[in-house]
């Protein structure tokens, strides 16, 4: 994916190709999530530092997911790629209860952005395939999900790890989609 | 008219007089493309001496020592092999562009993360962060021949001028609704064009700061621009599928569109004595375009997936193609045929370029590794591996003796 290819994803994409922003805290798992999602090999992955996007069919529609890396120094780099976004997917590891708040905080803000209104947004409860990982259903009361009312939202346990729960997230997408295009 | 002395260009060969008329001090350039060492002195001296009436007898044996000169520089043997001579932690986000400057002193990086770097080349200390923009850095230029300007393209709608020498921004150019994603400065440095995901490309005063023009027409994102060598023609390349030929000098005139191209367009360049256009596209072939008539003169096909970069040599004799498939394309731009195949890459071929001797070919690409070529034989004479991610970008300084590579490991390898 050079440059140009780039570039032609940033274009206002046409019918069947949805933009899906990728977005969560470090070590949250979305660079996993995004590999799990193409079907490929998730043994060696380092933390994100820059960006990856990949293109995956899905009922239809050509999903370009873009996944940008959440250490704190380069979060105020989201931006960069808000732009034609259709979905925001939010990835929470769902074992580090530590890092809840700030989890929590990031997300309200990135709900504040005006280039980000009204687009659908999927938390993905992640890593429940550790014991120690909390219910979707606490981390949604913990993040007052049930406020949101500007837009379509939706909260999915999974483990990018094993694979459990992902589609179910990605079905949700596609129904959004499919619901705001028509 | 009364010439003053001479100035010698070695890529591509020539001869610039610096000339008075009328008490203002002007220069003109003898081109000589076609010089190679086995070239008969005399008889080139005779032609030049036919067209032009500044060389007069008494300067003739100046200019035979020039051309002397310029065969000398030709028939220099280049066999250098180039080692990583330094990783620079250039940025905390992917490099965008990287670029020299003419003399090859200083280079510039673009990034995500917004801002564009003055590197000095022989200390590989950082001079200058232009910062300002709010949103991905994509385009940069140099002023070259000059220098002493930098341009800034971004994802944030505007374009921005720069010391180079200061790092102070001079003006913030607003007007284009979308991102910016190619620009050039005119060769005078009196202009500069940015082409933007609006459909439209403007030209910029450099003085005052002030929109010129708005180049309307194209019904798709315009991704590639560049001026000819005179600096009176700009040609814009586009999503839509085809090539528009402006005229910059009489209020922006569009003279030519060129339609033939299947598939969007990813690059577009003029060679150097202005006659030719080169145009690459999605359509998976490089199409040569005569710039006075617009009419096609020759599909160069060959590769078996995207064409994303192309690009002239110097004097304008080859033209090479970087694909999508891994390949790259050298062709003879007289005859249109294929002279080389570059295989070896594992992933598609980002950008590609030669060095200004015209000697060898350096490819960027996706498989972490940039390639220099040999333009004859199409052999690979060496990988410059090292970088942990894709190639976005990679350029020759003008001796062509050291490559700089931007990477999306947010790292710049200089090679030397």
């Amino acid at each position: 994916m050079g440059l140009l290819s780039i570039l032609r994803k940033l274009k206002s994409t046409p019918d069947q190709e949805v933009r899906i922003l990728l977005l969560g805290l470090d070590n949250g798992g979305k660079t996993t999530l995004l590999k799990q999602l193409a079907s490929e090999d998730i043994s060696h992955i380092t933390p994100t530092q820059g960006f990856n996007i990949k293109s995956v069919q899905s009922q239809g529609f050509k999903l370009n997911v873009w996944d940008i890396g959440g250490q704190r120094k380069i979060r105020p780099y989201w931006r960069n790629y808000f732009e034609n976004t259709d979905v925001l997917i939010y990835v929470i590891d769902s074992a580090d209860r530590k890092r809840f708040e700030e989890t929590g905080q990031e997300l309200a803000e990135l709900l504040d952005e005006e280039k980000l209104s009204g687009v659908p947004v999927l938390v993905f409860a992640n890593k429940q395939d550790l014991l120690t990982a909390a219910p979707a259903s606490e981390i949604a009361e913990g993040l007052n999900l049930h406020t949101i009312r500007d837009r379509a939202w939706q909260i999915q346990s999974c483990s990018a790890l094993t694979g459990e729960g992902v589609q179910d997230g990605m079905n949700w997408v596609c129904k959004s989609v499919n619901a705001k295009k028509k | 008219m009364k010439l003053k002395r001479f100035l010698l260009r070695y890529y591509p060969p020539g001869i610039i007089l610096e000339y008075e008329t009328g008490g203002a001090l002007k220069t003109k350039s003898i081109d000589l493309l076609d010089l190679s060492p086995e070239t008969d002195i005399e008889e080139l001296i005779s032609e030049i001496r036919k067209s032009e009436p500044l060389i007069t007898a008494s300067r003739i044996n100046q200019v035979k020592l020039l051309i002397l000169r310029l065969k000398d520089k030709l028939s220099q043997q280049n066999d250098h092999r180039f080692y990583l001579f330094k990783e620079l932690q250039a940025h905390i986000l992917p490099l965008t562009n990287v670029v020299f400057n003419k003399s090859g002193s200083s280079f510039i990086t673009g990034s995500y993360d917004r801002t564009c770097k003055v590197w000095d080349t022989a200390s590989c200390e950082e001079l200058h962060t232009l910062e300002g923009h709010r949103n991905v850095v994509y385009a940069i230029a140099f002023n070259n021949p000059y220098g002493d300007k930098i341009a800034t393209g971004s994802f944030d709608k505007t374009c921005k001028l720069w010391s180079a020498e200061t790092g102070k921004c001079f003006h913030t150019f607003r007007g284009h609704a979308a991102e910016i994603v190619c620009l050039a400065f005119n060769p005078q440095s009196t202009l500069l064009a940015t082409g933007s995901m609006d459909t439209t490309a403007k030209l910029w005063d450099i003085q005052t700061g002030e929109e010129v023009a708005t180049l309307t027409g194209h019904s798709g994102e315009i991704i590639s621009l560049s001026f000819n060598t005179v600096g009176d023609q700009l040609v814009t390349g586009s999503f839509d599928h085809t090539i528009s030929l402006w005229d910059v000098s009489s209020g922006s005139r569009r003279v030519h569109t060129l339609i033939g191209h299947r598939g969007e367009i990813s690059s577009v360049q003029f060679n150097w004595d202005c006659s030719y256009i080169i145009s690459g596209s999605m359509d998976k072939t490089c199409k040569v375009w005569e710039s006075a008539s617009g009419k096609c003169m020759a599909t160069l096909a060959g590769p078996k997936d995207e064409v994303l970069d192309v690009c002239f040599d110097s004097t304008g004799h080859f033209i090479a193609t970087a694909s999508a498939d891994g390949t790259a394309w050298v062709y003879s731009a007289a005859s249109y045929q294929c002279v080389a195949r570059l295989e070896g890459h594992d992933g598609e071929i980002s950008k590609i370029c030669f060095n200004p001797q015209g000697s060898r070919i350096l490819t960027a690409s996706v498989d972490k590794t940039a390639r220099l070529w040999d333009v004859q034989s199409g052999v690979c004479l060496q990988v410059l591996d090292g970088h942990k991610d894709e190639i976005f970008s990679a350029a020759f300084n003008y001796e062509g003796d050291t490559i700089i590579t931007g990477s999306k490991d947010n790292t710049c390898h200089i090679w030397r």
